[in-house]
């Protein structure tokens, strides 16, 4: 695993992919070399940096994507930001996502802005799966739904929910993964969204091996030293906290807490 | 600008440059060991040490303010025997000094720590942590009351011959008596200051938004408040003191060194810049040059009344 670094990295181009919705390419033959899960922390104005996981990481390209949404001060001056211009980005931090399994099943689940780590995930290791594989993408409204196309690009299977039914199912994406689930009793699944759709993905998925979340909580120096973004976890001696920004973002599903 | 002598002493503890990492922001060592060169530091003060492992507080424990941060971190740490064996080598090895922040419910349980630390040659100061809840007397911090913060001190001198600082809390109306009865029971320093208490409304939540309900201010938003303090306590007492509260420039350092500080710790800044102290060591003989000094302690006191 490579070692986090402060790196100034030039933005190759900023798209709007959705109401709200930003996503930058970096070039940086470092972070390109990041494992889907982790994530960058970005430098903004203001006391702290923010944390944003990687949408894609292109080796062969010395680039990586970073795509948010606007929800306050320092997504906002992020999104203002100039092609051409350098964000200060201290990454990649955390562990990401294991490497799956060849021959099983494979789920993706994201909602909201948790879309883009599991599409980074599908990128990196689609050719490693034989098996069939499915997403799941869930957003409140068909404005608010990143990387659709980009999942349809690359598998057959993509099933999208919306709260309002405005595109896709109406509601979740508990309903199609527990559909999936119980047709693919041997798969693996990894989802990543707000924590409280990890916690039902958890549920629904009780029972089946490999199941892999990646979490969201508030950070400060997100290098393991403050111990701020703390998540309850089964420990050797009973429970633990456990830092999102170093053990995690990404654990399995059984070592969690609710 | 090179061989500028950046040497300062805190008491009997020298340091190779007035900048230190402020206890808690900086974990045990090894967490920014890829990004900051650890031997360049003044000095690293560990997190705090209980005697038993402490859970810390539910999360969220931080939530960023307006040029601030509120942290209810809670102390969370793995106990001194544990410090002692796992991460207290990393310390002795960086080539730094090392100070042990000491945190306790009871007078008992501070000197539990200190007498554990005394089998380790590695401590080069002991910085008593007295803004932690006193549980003997209802909750009330050791750091509020200059009898109970004087009791932990002598108890915990009576038990080391080692450097003893203690962080003085800016949440009392005069931290300068603070400091006189600790300086009188026998600290050889005080830390000024710890974080300022606050609380963040979350609106969405529509409740406090720390797990911890009320939390630590840090950050620049509380520099003037640290300033305010070291400046007072310069004049009550006449051990050192190490300032601390929203540096993040060298002039920041400057400032502080003038109001009374012998040296310096950074703990917020380093979140948005890992680099920030070690930018401050590199800016900060450009800094002397242009105040008309050579070194650092020529500024020390400056500011104070009488040396006008
Ligand atoms: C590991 C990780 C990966 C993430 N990946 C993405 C991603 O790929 N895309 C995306 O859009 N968002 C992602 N987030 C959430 C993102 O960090 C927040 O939306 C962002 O920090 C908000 O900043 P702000 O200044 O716009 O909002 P404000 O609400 O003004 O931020 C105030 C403070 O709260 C923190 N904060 C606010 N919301 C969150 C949150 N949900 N999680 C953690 N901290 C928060 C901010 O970092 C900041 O310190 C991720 C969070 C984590 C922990
Ligand atoms: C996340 C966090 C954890 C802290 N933990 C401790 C601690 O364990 N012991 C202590 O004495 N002070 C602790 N502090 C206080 C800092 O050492 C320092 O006094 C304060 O943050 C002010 O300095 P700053 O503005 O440079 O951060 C902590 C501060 C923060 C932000
Ligand atoms: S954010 Fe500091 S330990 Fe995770």
């Amino acid at each position: 695993m490579i070692r986090p670094l402060i790196i100034k990295a030039t933005i190759h181009s900023i798209t709007a992919v959705a109401t709200g919705h930003f996503e930058v390419r970096l070039d940086s033959r470092e972070l390109a070399a990041a494992i889907p899960g982790q994530f960058v922390h970005v430098r903004t104005p203001g006391t702290l940096r923010r944390p944003i996981s990687f949408s894609r990481l292109d080796r062969a390209q010395g680039r990586v994507g970073i795509l948010w949404q606007v929800v306050g001060a320092g997504t906002r001056w992020l999104s203002e930001q100039p092609a051409g211009s350098q964000l200060d980005v201290l990454g990649p931090l955390g562990h990401g996502f294991p490497a799956p399994q060849a021959d099983r099943p494979w789920c993706l689940v994201g909602g909201g802005v948790g879309i883009p780590p599991v599409f980074a995930a599908l990128e990196a290791w689609q050719d490693v799966v034989q098996a069939p594989i499915t997403a799941v993408l869930g957003a409140r409204r068909e404005d608010l739904l990143t990387m659709g196309d980009d999942f349809r690009d690359r598998i057959d299977d993509v099933r999208i929910t919306t709260d309002d039914g405005s595109r896709g199912g109406r509601g979740t994406v508990l309903g199609p993964l527990a559909h999936w689930r119980a047709q693919n009793p041997n798969g693996q699944v990894y989802a990543c969204g707000p924590t409280a759709m990890l916690a039902q993905v958890a549920q629904v998925c009780q029972g089946v091996e490999h199941v892999y979340l990646a979490l969201e909580q508030r950070m400060g120096c997100g290098m393991g030293a403050c111990l701020a973004c703390v998540v309850l976890a089964q420990g050797k001696h009973g429970p633990e906290w456990r830092r999102v920004c170093h053990d995690g973002p990404v654990f399995a599903a059984e070592e969690l807490i609710w | 600008m090179k061989g500028v002598n950046l040497e300062v002493a805190v008491g009997a503890v020298r340091l190779a440059n007035p900048v230190m990492a402020a206890s808690g922001t900086f974990g045990f060592g090894p967490e920014y060991a890829d990004l900051v060169n650890l031997s360049r530091l003044g000095g690293i003060a560990a997190k705090g040490v209980s005697p038993d492992p402490w859970p810390g507080n539910p999360p969220p424990r931080v939530w960023e303010t307006e040029s601030g941060l509120l942290n209810s971190i809670g102390l969370q740490n793995p106990g001194v025997e544990v410090f002692c064996r796992e991460d207290l080598p990393f310390l002795a090895a960086a080539g730094t000094r090392v100070v042990v922040n000491v945190i306790g419910h009871t007078v008992d349980e501070y000197c539990r720590v200190v007498e554990r630390l005394e089998a380790e040659s590695a401590v080069d100061a002991i910085e008593l942590n007295i803004s932690c809840p006193n549980i003997k007397e209802g909750g009330l911090t050791f750091g509020q009351d200059p009898i109970h913060a004087a009791e932990v001190t002598a108890a915990v001198r009576a038990i080391t011959r080692r450097p003893l600082w203690v962080k003085l809390s800016p949440n009392v109306a005069e931290p300068e008596r603070i400091a006189e009865a600790v300086a009188t029971a026998g600290a050889d320093a005080v830390t000024a200051i710890n974080t300022v208490l606050g609380m963040a409304i979350d609106l969405k939540r529509r409740r406090p938004a720390l797990g911890g309900l009320s939390g630590g201010l840090s950050g620049p938003a509380i520099k003037p408040i640290a300033l305010r303090v070291v400046y007072q306590v310069a004049q009550a007492v006449d051990i050192p003191i190490v300032g601390i509260g929203g540096i993040r420039t060298a002039e920041d350092v400057a400032e502080f060194l003038m109001a009374g500080a012998s040296a310096v710790m950074v703990g917020t800044a380093t979140f948005a810049d890992p680099t920030t102290m070690e930018r401050i060591i590199d800016d900060l003989p450009e800094c002397l040059e242009r105040l008309g000094v050579t070194t650092p302690i020529e500024l020390i006191g400056q500011a104070l009344p009488g040396r006008l």
